[in-house]
């Protein structure tokens, strides 16, 4: 039976400006509108995850390339030059393109299923969150086009090698463009953090408390607050270094009495947050995965919960252990050391409450859980290295070798790659209605674990006998070659694993072969499991109200005074609201701005400037500007929707 | 397909168990150029230490924990669909075990902060040399802390300079130290951040610019002279063959004999490899250097060399019949057959009298080749002395100092062995070696700069090879 439908009439007290230009996308929207214009939080979830994984497979084309150049000693597949190029641009591009929205796709499509929310808080700053995204990914990728290519700087961008005295290449812009794309996708996490926060503060169902969501809205929350916290610290360095670069100021230029040392603690103290920003989604993840195939709650859930917020508050103690050889001197050397191996403590526990839970299920291998298990050793085994890096007379040989590779590809591809993979095998059946095939699930499973492994943990090896981490090419004589080789085999064996993973992931939203998922086919634990698969654009037809912490399962299992309820839906239905243009109008400003501030184009027509420097970028503010007056005065719009209770 | 891919990761973590015990017990050679698993000084032994220390509590926490996890999935496995689909008991926690187990990670965490500690402390500072109590336990002599020596190193990309200030003597890329006392070095940066690492001394120190760093390291003799044989088993070396003398040339001989330059083990005892760690530009993974480990005797016959190569008034003026020279003192003298106005140099031989007009056809000894003339010639029309200093100290020069060059082992900041036919491919093309360097791609290089031009050249090139290895 089709779900009733009433245009929405604005009451007579509220303010109309008819926008005639960008009128607000109506109910029957489809195809390319309404995935430019939607609000949907479901949407934009999809939609920053299939960028990501876009992105992925860009990173990992470039990772694949490192790892051929390096396969023996002085080869020529890329130029010193093409090679830095290339890991600046594979480090970037996986830690802000990839891992970071994956985690974002999540948050956008879960956190509102799990806390019995119908939308995020601002559904149309959400939009904006992911154009500005998709912003930033393409205005940093179009530096390869430019003066002098990709930047060459690291994903660090370590002053003062950015500055324009040290340009390798005259000109250069490839870090104007890293500063500006990671400004914009700073924006991006900004917004969609002070979404997230609020949403989860003030949009939780009736009776859904703070101690009883699910483990992986408790990570979004922690990972919104650090990246509030954290994004401004680098916003402010990148515009230093902005204004050293384009306006020839000083914060890090030493001969002019800056401080190259400022740099790195600005850059480390958003730096290593980060790194928490990177993991905890994946922790969440897991710590979701782990008690459905284990047929057990959580153990010790305060625990983990009130560990992850410790991890998220001492991020911020500890950004100086990765400055350990910068001559920091003996007292904050030692302070920092202490505080990383503390840190050590709150992650075990993690560690501690996953068997916990595991201990007396009834376990159940499905490629969620394969994941999640790869990814509770692989993390193991990098937070192991951590400790060992936590001591500063290890880190004073370890620091910058192949040491150091291995062991933060161990936290971020065995840890956080393999969490946001059992993820998607875990969620994806509820995004798309669609069971996945578990054969090739655990084929891709055992391809990246095997591949990863091989790829890496010689790694460990290669940094002990001395190989430098960035250098695009090593010496003979050094006994390197045979255990590059053994990597870059494995490296190719992980990119074949994530690239049918990927395909996987594509190919089923689109098959009609797959098995219907149903509502819960994993017999799983939290509310999102009580949705249709896919889930309706309403969520929730009737909100529900929250009696106990696993309400899914405790619906189907637990005693009759656990089982939800739900509000009654009152006569005007569930108000949905109409689509919107602003936030792209929005996002193009600011994507104009950029490229107005990149060029600095001067148009000159027989000795009449026709188009000066900065105009371009004005134009962009102009956009902007423009954007967000229709978006304040457009008006909610929409319709209402009266759906029958079975049609969630 | 559940028990065979439960096999499966049982073996791949058997595997890496197993892969890291051989690793961490030391079976496989570890003895790399650049390997920080075979320790020959205090500092890097100390570092060594503390990463076994660490390795084999790690090795512990994962063989524990993983076994843990490993004995649950096992033994919790569902074995059926119908016990998949049971409904265990639902506990939710037990705050007696959770609280043991952060209680006991914080001891192993103790265990190892100790010793990290101390190690800080060690690294950063030189122990006073009145603190007999420290001294005995790292079972160090006063002397070898009051004769400590201090080297300013400057990095650049993407060369090292090492200034000696006690010494007042300058060279590059090849650090030469007394085996037996403590080395201090100041680290100081004219460009980009570099990082000053020579594994088997020390861990690494980063040379930041506008902010001085130290760090210091002090060589064993002892385990200097254990070295390990093709079979893996170790073996004693002689002093003389561990350290051969540099300022003779014997380091350099003893070398290049010894082992070929892409053999994975070095050659000999006292020879060290070194890298710059911090990621510096185009062509940091060129930045290495060496380290060459001396007796106290060779090592002040080395400085002697350099401070007399290095002095300016010893340096061979034109000749003046009015002043006595002693028998050997080098002249110049006009030769026409190098050209217009070229003075070369001649030594004098015995009983020269003053006043007398030297006799150049037969008793004045040329006190170098034709080639070396015409090369030093070359090395001035060719703008080399802009950025190279050669019997100067230079300090600020641009390139690095090539005084004694003919001395050294290693070429193009450590990148390949210093012979004829290396030096010449280098000369000819530098750019082909490594891409990116500054003296082919330097301020001012153009393709105009006679040095790009040397491509062709043979006969010159072969003329700046002969002058610059004959500086010994």
């Amino acid at each position: 039976m089709a779900t009733e439908s009433v245009k929405y009439v604005a009451p007579e007290s509220e303010v109309k400006i008819k926008n005639k230009v960008f009128p607000r996308p109506g109910q029957h929207t489809s195809g390319i509108v309404d995935w430019l214009t939607t609000i949907d939080h479901k949407k934009i979830g999809l939609m920053y995850g299939m960028a990501a994984l876009f992105f992925l497979i860009v990173g990992g084309i470039e990772a694949l390339l490192i790892r051929t150049q390096l396969w023996s000693h002085n080869m020529d597949v890329l130029t010193n030059r093409e090679y830095n190029q290339m890991f600046t641009m594979h480090g970037t591009t996986m830690v802000f393109l990839v891992i970071m929205p994956l985690s974002a796709a999540f948050f956008n499509f879960l956190m509102p299923l799990q806390i019995g929310a119908r939308d995020v808080a601002f559904p149309r700053m959400n939009t904006l969150s992911l154009w500005c995204f998709i912003a930033g990914g393409i205005i940093l990728n179009l530096s390869w086009f430019f003066v002098g290519g990709a930047p060459a700087i690291g994903w660090f961008g370590y002053a003062p090698l950015t500055d324009n005295r040290y340009a390798e290449v005259l000109n250069d812009m490839g870090p104007d463009f890293w500063i500006f794309s990671l400004q914009i996708l700073g924006v991006a996490s900004l917004l969609a953090s002070f979404n997230f926060i609020t949403t989860i503060i003030n949009m939780r169902a009736p009776g859904m408390t703070m101690m009883r969501l699910p483990l992986f809205t408790w990570m979004t929350l922690f990972v919104s607050f650090l990246l509030i916290l954290a994004l401004p610290a680098i916003a402010i360095a990148l515009a230093e270094l902005m204004f050293d670069r384009t306006y020839g100021t000083n914060f890090f230029d030493y001969l002019e009495g800056g401080k190259p040392h400022l740099w790195q603690h600005l850059f480390w103290i958003f730096g290593h947050p980060e790194v928490y920003i990177l993991i905890l989604p994946a922790m969440g993840i897991v710590s979701e995965v782990i008690p459905v195939f284990s047929r057990k709650p959580l153990f010790g859930y305060g625990l983990i919960v009130f560990s992850g917020g410790i991890i998220g508050f001492m991020g911020f103690a500890v950004w100086s252990h990765h400055m350990f050889t910068t001559g920091m001197g003996i007292v904050a050397t030692s302070a920092f050391s202490i505080l990383t191996m503390l840190i050590a403590i709150p992650t075990g526990v993690k560690i501690f409450n996953w068997i916990g839970t595991m201990w007396g299920g009834r376990i159940r291998f499905e490629t969620p859980m394969l994941f999640s298990l790869g990814f509770i050793t692989m993390f193991m085994i990098g937070g192991f290295t951590g400790i060992m890096h936590s001591s500063v007379p290890i880190d004073a040989q370890h620091q910058d070798t192949y040491f150091v590779v291995a062991h933060f590809h161990y936290v971020l591809i065995g840890g956080a790659l393999f969490g946001l993979f059992a993820g998607f095998y875990f969620w994806l059946p509820k995004m798309t209605g669609n069971m996945m095939s578990e054969k090739l699930g655990k084929l891709v499973f055992t391809l990246m674990f095997i591949g990863f492994n091989t790829t890496f943990f010689p790694m460990h090896y290669l940094g002990m006998i001395g190989q430098p981490r960035r250098t695009h090419s090593y010496n003979e004589g050094h006994g390197f070659e045979t255990w590059n080789q053994i990597a870059t085999v494995g490296s190719f064996l992980l990119g074949v694993g994530v690239l049918i993973g990927v395909l996987q992931f594509f190919h089923s939203f689109r098959s009609k072969k797959l098995k219907p998922a149903g509502k819960n086919p994993w017999d799983a634990r939290t509310l999102e499991w009580t949705l249709s698969s896919p889930v309706k654009e309403y969520n929730f037809a009737r909100t529900p109200i929250i009696k106990s912490r696993d309400q899914a399962w405790e619906n189907n299992y637990g005693s009759r005074e656990n089982h939800s309820e739900k509000e009654p839906l009152d006569d005007h239905g569930v108000h949905m609201p109409d689509r919107s243009w602003t936030p792209l109008i929005t996002a193009t400003g600011l994507f104009i701005f950029v490229l107005g501030m990149l060029f600095r184009v001067t148009i000159e027509f027989s000795n009449l400037y026709l188009i000066t420097p900065y105009e371009i970028a004005l134009c962009g503010i102009g956009v902007f500007v423009l954007g967000v007056i229709m978006w304040a005065t457009e008006g909610p719009g929409g319709y209402h929707l009266f759906p029958n209770e079975e049609e969630e | 397909m559940t028990p065979s891919l439960l096999i499966q990761s049982l073996c791949n973590r058997t595997a890496l168990l197993a892969l890291s015990i051989v690793l961490a017990g030391g079976c496989s050679r570890v003895d790399h150029k650049q390997s920080a698993l075979d320790p020959k000084g205090l500092i890097a032994q100390n570092q060594y230490d503390v990463f076994m220390l660490a390795v084999w509590i790690t090795i512990f926490l994962f063989c524990a924990v993983g076994g843990c996890l490993l004995y649950v999935l096992w033994k919790y496995r569902a074995k059926s669909d119908e016990e998949a689909k049971e409904i265990p008991p639902q506990s939710h926690g037990n705050s007696k075990v959770e609280a043991s187990l952060i209680i006991a990670s914080s001891i192993i965490l103790v265990i190892l902060a100790i010793p990290t500690l101390q190690g800080v402390v060690l690294m950063n500072k030189v122990p006073d040399p009145n603190d007999e109590e420290t001294l005995k336990k790292l079972k160090l002599d006063r002397s070898q802390i009051d004769g400590a020596i201090t080297i300013n190193v400057t990095g650049k990309r993407y060369f090292w300079v090492f200034e000696y200030p006690q010494y007042g003597i300058v060279t590059a890329n090849e650090l030469v130290f007394p085996v037996s006392k403590a080395v201090r070095i100041n680290l100081r940066s004219e460009d980009v951040i570099h990082s000053f690492w020579v594994p088997k001394l020390a861990g690494k120190m980063d040379v930041m610019p506008g902010h001085e760093n130290f760090m210091w390291f002090i060589a064993n003799q002892e385990k200097l002279l254990t070295r390990i044989d093709k079979d893996g088993v170790p073996y004693t070396e002689g002093v003389e063959q561990a350290m051969p003398s540099v300022h003779d040339g014997k380091m350099r001989t003893a070398v290049f004999k010894k082992q070929n330059f892409t053999d994975e083990f070095e050659p000999v005892g006292g020879l060290f490899y070194g890298q710059c760690a911090e990621y510096c530009g185009n062509s940091h993974a060129y930045m290495s250097f060496r380290a060459l480990a001396q007796t106290d005797g060779d090592f002040d016959s080395w400085v002697g060399r350099m401070q007399d190569a290095q002095n300016p008034n010893l340096q061979p003026g034109p000749y003046d019949p009015q002043k006595d020279y002693q028998s050997g003192a080098v002249v110049l003298f006009a030769d026409e057959s190098l050209g217009d106005n070229v003075l070369r140099e001649y030594r004098t031989p015995d009983g020269a009298d003053r006043g007398e007009a030297p006799n150049l056809s037969g008793v004045w000894e040329k006190a170098h080749s034709d080639n070396y003339e015409k090369g030093k010639i070359l090395f001035a029309t060719h703008q080399c002395g802009q950025c190279h200093a050669v019997n100067r100290t230079g300090i600020g020069a641009k390139g690095p100092n090539l005084t004694l060059f003919g001395l050294r082992t290693s070429l193009a900041a450590g990148w390949m062995r210093n012979d004829e036919e290396n030096l010449a491919k280098w000369l000819r093309d530098s750019e082909s070696v490594k891409m990116g360097n500054l003296m082919w791609n330097g301020e001012g290089v153009t393709d105009d700069h006679p040095l790009r031009k040397l491509k062709d050249d043979d006969e010159k090139v072969n003329l700046l090879v002969d002058y610059l290895l004959e500086q010994k």
